[in-house]
């Protein structure tokens, strides 16, 4: 299919704001800890009031891949825009509280996987094409591909394909399974802003592990986050050759591959 | 009037499993003959809810060998309609290459009584607990080798994975996929509803004066998907279109213009290169809730357009309650066996017309039709609004 370009990315991490904080190792850079968290972003606390920490992150994960293509919310409002959310676990937390709490307070729609990208989309005023997919990093690649899709028929003019993962609220579950990942758990929330491109984009799989696993030891343990953090770490040494990002999930490993560059943009200065 | 559009696809069997019948024949003539699905909740406690009644399945009676599988419901409700697929397309296994054989499934809850279960003393059950399980469960169960994934679009979720799956024949990715919805019936679900006063006390009114809210039901339907011109002859019919939109409005009530479901249904149409006034039968979301009956009868009649009155409009809502990701693909499936067998069953739990709700609702007794197109809609919690398409063979 027609590969989309990258007009911008957002990035918010447990290793900080933007590819620039990512360390070299991640491994080392967490220095024992297991897990690594993002603080809930500081939104407005009268229109956010019941918003939970994952969806304000989304919010937050938008706001700067919009910053970063130096464009205000009026560029991606409106039922031209499509919104593509992936994840492995953002609603673990809201489930967890809420099978825990017994009902409690929790308004229940905000257990939904769709409580993340609603927020966004409210917010934003995104009333385009609209998908959410769960699983980890090949979730994300298969986002991406059906955001071309979407772009290439004419659905939409945008695409925006998001992911958010969030571990502390359910970090002594995530300990209890902690051979199944490698290096430390890192939040993260991230976007990218897809307009139409050249060259071809690929999906291709494989069973088993990858063998290469070098965008996850500087990432850390992403989820599904993981292509679209690898995307923003490789943009900032990218040339004008092909781009490929891997991932691997439930024993099974997808590549996702630009024939050419696939951003428009260099990174902002901070 | 149709012109040339996206590479047709065929959906060449289907499989169910619902408190009405657990295979494709016996679930058509529950809906032909008004049974009743909606029971007391035996499975788990309900005694401390508002509302403890729903669509059970009481018990799975298809003959499979299920230490083969899971201990997980969600992963043996959709095994079980798996069952009835194969048996319905006379293939076991599938003629099909594992490794060109994909699973797109959709769902509101995935495994969440699993992670009840886990969270209540039950560790070893967390895995199974992602919403992407039970997906891999029914892949595993099925031998598929081929893409697996797992979409969540809440309520709209059977429409979106068959989106994704017909996309994904037209890529080339598969030479069949496996598509459709499930979700089960569990503490989680019942509280939460309960917790939001949805549930009604009476029964489940899909466009009635009287309506008073959903009933929620368990259930797992799939389809067969084949590149039309790889199906062969013995098909259901075709999926031409399928639409979505996001309503950017509220995180759990519908637009109130429902401006999100027009929007699906004007792009399920325009893939399928078709018009509103083309359509032939509406299977509605229709939830009987106060809010939403009438907001997509507005749309309906804005997007079906003069012929709006003369379309007949069907809700399965009231026979088993809402079967949330399992909802939309047990409509796509009641589309094309309606074309099948040329009637269209009447809406259980209609008596009394809402004039807010100003459609051609088929009530009483089935009307003899055989639909060649029909429009699905579907809504859920976060926006999520899509819909189908659906062409009878």
């Amino acid at each position: 299919m027609r590969a989309p370009a990258i007009r911008s990315v957002g990035l918010l991490s447990g290793w900080g704001r933007g590819a620039a904080a990512l360390p070299l190792d991640a491994s080392r850079a967490a220095a024992g800890r297991s897990m690594l968290a993002v603080e809930r972003p500081v939104l407005d606390p009268d229109r956010f009031r019941r918003s939970r920490r994952e969806c304000l992150m989304g919010v937050a994960a938008v706001s700067a891949m919009l910053e970063d293509a130096g464009l205000g919310p009026e560029a991606i409002v409106g039922d031209r825009t499509a919104l593509l959310f992936s994840t492995a676990a953002a609603y673990a937390p809201s489930n967890r509280e809420f099978i825990e709490a017994r009902g409690g307070s929790m308004y229940f729609p905000y257990t939904a996987v769709a409580a993340v990208p609603a927020e966004v989309a409210i917010e934003f005023g995104l009333t385009g094409p609209y998908e959410i997919l769960v699983g980890g990093a090949p979730a994300t690649m298969r986002a991406v591909t059906r955001a071309a899709a979407l772009l290439e028929m004419g659905a939409c003019d945008r695409a925006l394909v998001l992911s958010v993962e969030v571990f502390e609220e359910c970090a002594d579950l995530f300990e209890s399974v902690r051979p199944r990942f490698e290096g430390p758990l890192v939040e993260a929330a991230a976007c990218l802003l897809l307009e139409p491109g050249e060259g071809i984009l690929t999906l291709e799989r494989r069973r088993g592990r990858r063998e290469d696993g070098s965008a996850r030891r500087r990432l850390g343990e992403m989820l599904a986050c993981e292509p679209l953090a690898a995307l923003a770490l490789a943009r900032e040494t990218a040339g004008e050759g092909p781009m490929q990002v891997d991932g691997s999930w439930r024993g099974e490993t997808t590549h996702l591959r630009w024939s050419g560059s696939p951003y428009r943009t260099r990174p902002r200065a901070a | 009037m149709r012109s040339k559009g996206p590479e047709r696809i065929a959906v060449t069997a289907a499989g169910v499993v619902t408190p009405i019948g657990q295979d494709l024949d016996t679930f058509w003539s529950g809906l032909l003959t008004g049974t009743d699905g909606i029971s007391q909740i035996e499975r788990f406690p309900v005694k401390d809810l508002r509302v403890g009644q729903g669509g059970e399945i009481k018990k799975l009676t298809r003959a499979v060998d299920w230490r083969r599988v899971t201990d997980c419901r969600a992963t043996r409700l959709l095994v079980s309609a798996a069952d009835d697929l194969c048996t319905q397309a006379g293939q076991r296994p599938l003629d099909v290459g594992p490794e060109r054989l994909g699973v797109v499934v959709g769902t509101a809850l995935g495994g969440v009584e699993e992670g009840e279960r886990a969270l209540s003393g039950s560790p070893r059950r967390l895995g199974r607990a992602l919403y992407d399980a039970p997906g891999h469960g029914l892949a595993r169960w099925l031998g598929a080798r081929g893409p697996i994934v797992t979409v969540s679009t809440a309520c709209a979720s059977g429409a979106t994975a068959l989106g994704i799956g017909a996309e994904m024949l037209r890529r080339g990715e598969a030479d069949a996929v496996i598509a459709g919805g499930y979700d089960i019936l569990c503490r989680f679900v019942m509280r939460g509803f309960d917790s939001l006063r949805s549930l009604t006390r009476d029964r489940v009114r899909p466009f009635d004066r009287r309506r008073s809210g959903l009933l929620l039901g368990e259930a797992a339907a799939l389809l067969l998907l084949k590149r039309e011109r790889e199906a062969g002859p013995r098909r259901l019919g075709t999926l031409l279109g399928c639409g979505s939109a996001s309503d950017a409005s509220h995180i759990a009530a519908p637009d109130p213009q429902g401006r999100g479901i027009e929007r699906a249904m004007r792009a399920a149409l325009a893939e399928a290169r078709v018009d509103g006034a083309d359509i032939d039968f509406v299977s509605a979301h229709g939830t009987a809730t106060p809010l939403n009956d009438p907001i997509e009868a507005a749309a309906l009649r804005r997007v079906l357009g003069t012929r709006a009155g003369a379309v007949p409009v069907n809700s399965i809502k009231g026979a088993f309650g809402h079967a949330m990701g399992a909802a939309a693909a047990l409509e796509a499936i009641l589309c094309l066996l309606a074309g099948r067998h040329g009637q269209i069953p009447a809406t259980l739990g209609l008596a009394e017309r809402d004039a807010a709700c100003d459609l051609d609702c088929v009530q009483g007794a089935p009307r003899a039709l055989r639909p060649r197109l029909s429009l699905s809609t579907s809504l859920g919690f976060g926006g999520c609004n899509a819909a189908l398409v659906i062409e009878s063979a």
